[in-house]
């Protein structure tokens, strides 16, 4: 029996590595929606035209972290894939551990550091050197809305969070839900971010994002963002507890609700349901004097392997990720835009159109931020307090004092 | 004992101690030491990746300022009783009804026993829609007629661990049947009838003689229900993710995301070591008192 | 249920003490039924969306009927889902599980056989010392351990292979199997191996020929527990393997995760039905046997 047994263990393992000649890299990700799926096979063609296999492990759920978490266990055992996705200061952090390939050779050569918007180097290097080639750039605070409703009650795209609040007022009492979303804690921190960049400015955002500063923490500007906050859940519907984000798309293309803070991942829904922007869907960003583009990427990092083959398969993927058509054809079906600014978006919607000229005068403007939520602003520890406090404070009662008081006591816990 | 010792050769009397040393070497390590790698780092500043410092009570003082932490200890007594009580209440009815001599008993007893063999995924997936209040139960009702019926708790912070203790009552107790039933099945008959012959009616039989010769039975499944609530992790992340906020965390859930979405990896470590020392407060007095018991016996 | 089960008849040798009156039946059937409903209910659901075609799902009650029966889900959920890019559905991955379980089952149960028969026929002196030590085990929460494990899978090579997750299955699996068996072979009496021994029987010959075959109930009991805990298990099969080596949770988490677009509730049910497929069977078939092991000793406290 245990011959067999030990056959049949070695076929099993044989299968995956019936790899080509050129080299097989494996790559550790947490997409597995269809339109996802779609996106990344533009990569892997890609890098099958070269020559090289993509051995792939998905590991879904948790918005990447289980994905995070097999990684740990991989690296802890000495056992690293060939690629990793990395979202936040991931990058940086296993940067830090040494285990990460550098990739700053490929970068000189292609000239990724003039290509790419300078906020976003904090995430793809480590000190001087490149660690990671991002693919794209989503936009966090978007805000969707339903054309016919808001023709209809004579809503125009709002210029500031009191008039959208106010439309949203109006909406309510015809009957119409104005915001639709759910409960999950991200869903929430969309709306935090967003609140804390447009109402005081991107410095303040700044202060207390990044530098995590106690004066702007538990400062009355704080209890007032978390008074307009409270603002803001009095436009939801009290079933949103629970609600998919994606299901909350749906009520918004159906009519049922008027608006939906969202990334522009949303904006698949749409697409999919064959509606055009700003004939049939708005999509502005959220109300401020200084728009704000809060960002989140996807960059692929290489670990350090010893097998030569796959390091010049990981030198191939690199090479497809940056590669312009590459990161064109996968943002048109992913939904964001390229990493790149030298990439044109003339053949995108409108939609992707307005947030590449928006970055642009982001960038100029200084008000281009990484999104807290996902993990671009405060180090995780920290990002999880904000998340957790908006969160009781969004779903409870909770006094705003207090909430800026658990907020301040949660960072000084951390420190 | 004394059997063994003198009748066998000196390699004879040594081949148990070899045979079992392997399996007690593979705990040692995997339990035992890992157990104290745990504690180790839960006195280092670990966050992102294990460093080996010294900061001493550092991160306890820190796990017992966190507000969730306190929200998972009080989860989990609230879940624990609960789940403990109604799970061997109602797996001790169902056996007591089951061994009335029913027809259908093997189709009803694979009926309770099944959810057993469903993994928490499967299980919190089927329930999150359940409970849900537009989805699930309160719709049907609503649309049934009985529009007043609310049935949110998933949606309450208050009320979520409540679902949990559904959701785990509706896996284990079936279990908690199966192990009461056996026992039931091993009572010898001569002394019920006895107690008929003088004239004790059958509640009191029930309580005063069959349900305390269920001693033994009611400690196995009041150890392995333990068992369970202990590692009712994922069903947690299942049905709830800890949520809605963090209404719903539990140790386990806080330990995980502490040590890998939360970049505390010393935090998760100490809340690892407050667990351990919990149940090792219940178990190890536990196991003492058996294996006692037994050397005299 | 106290009053009408008060109503007992004199004693009829002939009858079973347990007392047959109609309503007494009636009290006793209908918590019987009440509860095999409330069981039934999230099976019944996840049976029928599998069912249902995504529409129907979205349209209507998700206790109802399907309208149309169609076994797209099904299909789809085995053989063309997509986990990641590849699109291979469940099939590969199932493989997976069983070439695990399988080893993992019968190594643990053997070990916990031979360990059980050691700790209460031959006690040494700390026998009892060293079933306290296996026993504790039983209570670790297993997130404490996935960093070190790794490290230790990594050291031994075992590291992302189907092998290793069956090592971590056994390391962990002992604890429960030994108990199971020590609870069991405990009141086996102690003559047998007496008998064996003076007829000259060593150590493993007592074992194969005399304990072995009265054990078959806690074989079985062991073999259930252990078989279910393993097969649904999805924290070790995410942590330590990965890519084409995952057991069917990792997959099936993956596609119940799928975040964009209309979820396929039907395909997540199937594939979750696909998944608790074989645990079932094992609870529906060998549950008498489940219950007769536990009677046979396991539950002597």
């Amino acid at each position: 029996m245990s011959k067999f047994l030990a056959s049949l263990v070695a076929a099993t393992m044989l299968v995956p590595a019936s790899a080509r000649a050129e080299g097989t890299i494996e790559v550790l990700h947490h997409w597995v929606s269809q339109s996802e799926v779609n996106a990344l096979n533009v990569i892997r063609k890609d890098l099958e035209t070269k020559g090289f296999q993509w051995k792939d492990s998905a590991v879904g759920g948790m918005s990447g972290a289980n994905a995070q978490q097999a990684l740990r266990s991989r690296l802890t055992s000495g056992d690293p894939p060939g690629a990793m996705q990395f979202l936040g200061w991931e990058g940086p952090q296993w940067a830090e551990q040494g285990v990460v390939r550098d990739l700053n050779d490929l970068a000189k050569a292609g000239g990724w550091r003039e290509a790419l918007p300078p906020q976003l180097l904090t995430f793809v290097t480590s000190g001087d050197a490149f660690i990671a080639a991002p693919i794209n750039m989503h936009r966090q605070n978007w805000v969707w809305a339903n054309k016919k409703i808001f023709d209809e009650a004579g809503i125009a795209v709002p210029k500031t969070w009191a008039d959208l609040i106010a439309a949203g007022k109006r909406l309510k009492e015809k009957g119409i839900t104005p915001v639709a979303m759910g409960d999950e804690p991200w869903q929430i921190g969309i709306i935090f971010d967003a609140l804390l960049s447009d109402l005081y400015g991107p410095e303040f955002y700044k202060k207390v994002a990044i530098d995590l500063d106690p004066a702007a923490l538990n400062s009355p500007e704080m209890v007032k963002l978390f008074d307009t906050l409270r603002e803001v859940r009095g436009l939801v519907d009290d079933n949103f507890v629970g609600r998919d984000w994606a299901v909350a798309t749906g009520l918004v293309i159906n009519g049922e609700a008027a608006m939906q803070f969202m990334g522009d991942w949303a904006k698949g829904e749409f697409l999919a349901k064959g509606l055009k922007p700003n004939a049939d869907f708005y999509c502005f960003a959220t109300p401020a004097k200084v728009p704000t583009f809060q960002y989140v990427i996807d960059s692929f990092g290489m670990f350090t392997v010893k097998d030569e083959t796959v390091q010049n398969a990981q030198v191939a993927l690199a090479e497809t990720i940056m590669d312009p058509a590459v990161q064109k054809g996968f943002n048109l079906i992913k939904g964001s835009i390229p990493a790149r600014t030298d990439v044109s978006v003339d053949d995108f919607d409108d939609c992707a159109k307005l947030g590449f000229n928006e970055r642009a005068e982001a960038i100029k403007a200084g008000s281009m931020l990484g999104a807290m939520t996902h993990g671009f602003a405060a180090k995780p520890e920290f990002a999880s307090v904000f998340g957790d406090v908006a969160a009781q404070f969004f779903v409870g009662n909770m006094a705003s004092q207090d909430a800026v008081k658990m907020l301040v006591e949660g960072i000084d816990n951390a420190r | 004992m004394n059997a063994a010792k003198s009748f066998s050769s000196r390699l004879a009397g040594w081949l148990p101690r070899i045979v079992v040393a392997p399996s007690l070497l593979v705990v040692i390590v995997t339990v035992y030491l890992f157990i104290l790698w745990t504690g180790v780092i839960s006195f280092t500043s670990s966050k992102f990746v294990p460093v080996y410092d010294f900061v001493g009570l550092e991160q306890f003082v820190r796990l017992w300022a966190t507000p969730r932490w306190h929200t998972a200890v009080a989860n989990l007594f609230i879940f624990s009783a609960l789940f403990l009580f109604l799970s061997t209440g109602i797996g001790l009815l169902m056996a007591i009804l089951l061994d009335q001599n029913i027809r259908a008993e093997g189709f009803l007893r694979a009926v309770y026993l099944y959810p057993m063999a469903l993994s928490f995924i499967v299980t919190g997936t089927a329930w999150k829609w359940i409970m849900n209040p537009g989805l699930g139960i309160q719709k049907v009702v609503n649309e049934l007629g009985w529009t007043g019926f609310t049935f949110d708790w998933i949606t309450d912070p208050n009320m979520a661990i409540y679902t949990v203790v559904i959701a785990g009552v509706w896996q284990s107790s079936g279990f908690a049947m199966a192990i009461f039933l056996a026992g039931l099945r091993g009572i010898d008959n001569s002394v019920i009838k006895a107690a008929q012959i003088e004239g004790a009616g059958l509640p009191l039989i029930y309580r005063q003689i069959i349900i305390p010769m269920l001693r033994p039975a009611m400690l196995s499944v009041i150890v392995l229900l333990s068992y369970i609530a202990i590692k009712s992790f994922d069903l947690v992340l299942a049905l709830t993710n800890a949520g809605p906020g963090s209404a719903t965390e539990l140790p386990s859930t806080f330990m995980f995301s502490a040590t890998f979405r939360r970049n505390q990896m010393g935090v998760g470590a100490a809340s690892a070591v407050m667990m351990l020392m919990t149940v090792a407060a219940i178990i190890v007095p536990y196991l003492y008192s058996e294996l006692r018991e037994r050397n005299n016996g | 249920m106290a009053n009408a089960l008060a109503q007992h008849k004199p004693i009829d040798e002939a009858l079973p003490w347990k007392t047959r009156m109609r309503f007494g039946r009636l009290l006793i059937y209908g918590p019987l039924c009440v509860m095999a409903a409330l069981y039934l209910m999230p099976l019944w659901v996840m049976v029928v969306t599998s069912l249902k075609p995504l529409d129907e799902i979205y349209g209507g009650s998700f206790i109802g009927l399907p309208q149309t029966i169609t076994l797209d889900a099904w299909r789809a959920a085995w053989s063309e889902a997509c986990i990641g890019t590849e699109c291979t559905g469940l099939k590969p991955y199932f493989a997976n599980s069983l070439l695990m379980v399988i080893p993992a089952v019968v190594l643990s149960t053997g070990i916990g056989a031979i360990n059980g028969y050691i700790l209460t026929k031959w006690r040494f002196p700390g026998a009892n010392l060293v079933f306290g030590l296996l026993l504790f085990g039983c209570f670790l929460p297993y997130q404490a351990i996935l960093i070190p494990m790794a490290r230790t899978l990594g050291l031994l090579g075992l590291a992302g292979s189907i092998p290793g997750l069956v090592f971590v299955h056994v390391a962990y699996g002992i604890c429960f199997t030994t108990l199971f068996f020590r609870n069991f072979f405990v009141s086996l009496p102690d003559e047998l191996t007496k008998a064996a021994m003076v007829d000259g029987a060593g150590f493993f010959r007592i074992f194969w020929s005399v304990i072995l075959p009265t054990s078959i109930p806690i074989v079985v009991v062991s073999c259930i527990w252990q078989f279910t805990q393993i097969w649904n298990d999805f924290l070790f099969g995410v942590s330590f393997t990965s890519g084409g080596n995952s057991p069917m949770t990792v997959a099936l988490n993956n596609i119940v995760n799928v975040t964009t677009g209309r979820k396929q509730y039907n395909v997540d049910m199937a594939a979750a039905m696909i998944a608790a497929i074989p645990t079932l069977l094992v609870y529906i078939v060998a549950g008498r046997y489940f219950v007769r092991g536990l009677t046979a000793g396991a539950v002597k406290g």
